[in-house]
């Protein structure tokens, strides 16, 4: 019964190569100092890590860039794997990396330990550099994507697409390059109001305007599949598989309870224990609401304390006032640390939350297509739920 | 049910009683109630030893198996022992594994080389216990069959189509991919006209013509979502083509006979024939002559 986080992110550092316009992971410069974990602070995560009881771990290094320290990433590793053997677990390994100086030595210890590559990759190259604040920024990311591709083989290599304010207008244009970099799969994916992304002007207009942007390039990817090219959009599948399967996905954003400390935990480079990456985006800006404590705690002093035991008041979408009774609950998810960073206070307001607003409008526009256009989508959706 | 293994039989069994806690409206082997079970475990035990190692499969039936109680797993146990390759094909009700100890028991005595075969008769619970002629049966049997997938015991989902449920076939689909998507497979299977199947003829009796559409939207939307299903005792004629890569020749041979019309048909060879034990042929039986 007592399953808890599969997923542990490990932010290994603040350094980064790359100045993303819309950066929300308090990404600093490569020289900058005391930013990155020490061996000590990385092993004790790995051991707090499992002690979490869940079947199978997901080790997931983040940063700023992991890959500029790959003597860390190569450490982590190789002390899980021992504690892997000694316990009989299963485990697995993401590295998070704009693929920009991933380098043989990188993917060879990627490709002894099945380490599956998420990468970043935000449409066409002049959109691409543009959000990067680098002019060649593109060409490096599609050359490290077929670099790890060429090694580890296409399906260990995923990218995420974020949505800038300039992306907006170009939802057609980023579709189509995910297909020609040959993707089979994409996640349409808002930015969210952390980090420097937290200074967008308006986030009314770009709740709205990106709804807009997700429909015009969804409908896009439906076209693609009619003529016969399988392409998943991940937003759209999650949420599909809790509507039309009894299966779900796993995804921590939409879960009851919330997907924080019951399905994610976060080790930062100074072992601090967040709650999840936004809630640790947050300790950067001096926010430290949502930091547990510390690996060199006790795991349950952690996981059962007293944050967790206030927090956990307001996790269940099935008592807050304005989901318990909203139609789309058991598709949504509760999120305290969002309610907590654009509205003052864990609980939340729905009448005026624009993540309430932007998931409403998504999940209502995917029944709507089911309902109105049964006979068209159903075959696609059902392929993408395969 | 033969004294002896037959190895080039499709059908080698085990017959363990004749009691059963459930009445199906449809039970071709109407259950009595009467003390047999230790005389059979007897002659059983005698089988299991005389029992050619190489045979492939053997099945458990009745009556309903797991009245045994403990000496089911005894069974099990010696068939272990004396055919240790020989998978098991279970026949049961499935009520009994809604005791969750009873499922558990059943997946460490059969050390993955079992398969439960569970009958359900609709998606709506008064149906089910209606044609199982048992308050109650339904929540048992699904009870039964999560505590089977939950000790990882492999599940054949059996729909004996009647004139009760037949009309539900795409409901009960939709029921077994939202609720029971962890079957190895499911078998939609005509009846076979014996046994209570002929007392109740009013009541049950339905031909497959008046239902293979239906049958069929059932497989095709099982098959969307990556699901199995098979067709068992529907002569290809009855069928459409589009569902018969699902039939199977699922009549015991010891029981199959053919109709005289059959003796020119092209696909006698493919086809599951009819009960030579059903006092009726199905209505509209038409041989492949080109």
């Amino acid at each position: 019964m007592d399953d808890r986080a599969a997923l542990h992110i490990f932010v290994l550092t603040l350094q980064c190569n790359q100045g993303c316009t819309y950066c929300q992971a308090s990404s600093r410069d490569k020289h900058a100092e005391s930013c990155t974990m020490s061996k000590e602070v990385l092993k004790r995560s790995v051991e707090f890590m499992f002690q979490s009881p869940a079947h199978v771990l997901t080790m997931e290094f983040q940063g700023g860039e992991p890959s500029l320290h790959p003597e860390l990433v190569r450490y982590g590793i190789e002390v899980a794997e021992n504690l892997r053997k000694q316990q009989s677990r299963d485990i697995r390994y993401v590295l998070c990396t704009n693929c920009v100086d991933v380098n043989d030595d990188l993917l060879s210890l990627c490709k002894e330990f099945n380490v599956l590559i998420s990468t970043s990759l935000d449409g066409p190259e002049w959109l691409h550099n543009r959000n990067r604040g680098k002019a060649d920024s593109y060409q490096k990311v599609v050359a490290g994507i077929k670099k790890a591709r060429e090694v580890l083989g296409n399906n260990a290599v995923s990218a995420l697409q974020t949505t800038s304010v300039m992306a907006l207008d170009h939802p057609i244009g980023i579709v189509d390059e995910y297909v020609r970099m040959g993707f089979h799969d994409m996640f349409l994916r808002a930015l969210n109001p952390y980090g420097l992304a937290a200074n967008n002007d308006d986030w009314s207009q770009y709740t709205d305007r990106f709804v807009e942007f997700y429909k015009k390039a969804f409908e896009h990817i439906l076209e693609l599949n009619r003529q016969g090219i399988s392409f998943v959009e991940d937003f759209a599948t999650i949420i599909l598989r809790k509507i039309l399967t009894p299966f779900d996905s796993g995804f921590v954003d939409l879960q009851s309870p919330a997907g924080i400390v019951n399905s994610v935990l976060v080790y930062n480079y100074d072992g601090n224990v967040y709650t999840s990456d936004e809630g640790r985006m947050l300790a950067e800006h001096g926010d430290y609401t949502f930091c547990l404590g510390n690996v060199f705690d006790q795991y349950e002093d952690i996981v059962y304390g007293p944050k967790v035991q206030q927090l956990a008041q307001v996790w269940s979408a099935e008592t807050l006032a304005g989901c318990f009774d909203c139609a789309w609950r058991p598709y949504c998810g509760a999120d305290p640390v969002r309610n907590h960073s654009t509205q003052g206070d864990v609980y939340g307001f729905r009448p005026s939350s624009l993540l309430c607003r932007k998931n409403k409008t998504i999940i209502t526009y995917l029944v709507s297509l089911i309902i109105e256009r049964y006979d068209e989508v159903m075959p696609i959706f059902k392929n993408w739920l395969q | 049910m033969r004294d002896f293994f037959d190895i080039k039989s499709n059908d080698n069994a085990l017959f363990v009683t004749e009691q059963c806690n459930n009445h199906c409206l449809m039970c071709c082997q109407p259950p009595r109630n009467v003390d047999d079970i230790d005389k059979l475990y007897q002659k059983n035990q005698h089988l299991i030893r005389s029992a050619p190692k190489e045979l492939k499969v053997l099945g458990i039936t009745g009556g309903e198996p797991t009245l045994l109680g403990e000496k089911l797993f005894d069974l099990i146990a010696e068939i272990r022992q004396f055919l240790p390759d020989t998978e098991l094909h279970l026949l049961s009700n499935g009520r009994s594994f809604a005791n969750e100890a009873f499922a558990q028991r059943l997946a460490e005595v059969s050390e993955g080389m079992i398969v439960v075969g569970v009958p359900l008769h609709s998606d709506y619970e008064r149906d089910h216990d209606k044609i199982s002629g048992c308050k109650g049966a339904f929540a048992e049997t699904m009870y039964g069959l999560y505590n089977l997938a939950d000790a990882g015991v492999p599940i054949e989902l059996r729909i004996v189509v009647n004139k009760l449920n037949f009309i539900r076939l795409p409901h009960i689909a939709q029921f077994i991919f939202k609720n029971l998507p962890f079957v190895s497979w499911t078998a939609f299977m005509g009846m076979e006209q014996t046994g209570l199947a002929h007392k109740n003829h009013n009541a049950i009796w339905v031909e497959p013509v008046d239902y293979v559409d239906l049958l069929a939207q059932a497989v095709f939307y099982l098959g969307s979502w990556g699901l199995d299903a098979c067709i068992y005792n529907i002569p290809l004629c009855l069928l459409p083509e589009t569902v018969w890569l699902h039939a199977e020749k699922s009549i015991s041979d010891w029981k199959t006979q053919y109709s005289a019309q059959c003796d020119k048909c092209l696909k006698r060879q493919q086809c599951c024939g009819l009960f030579g034990t059903s006092s009726e042929e199905y209505v509209g039986l038409n041989p492949f002559m080109s």
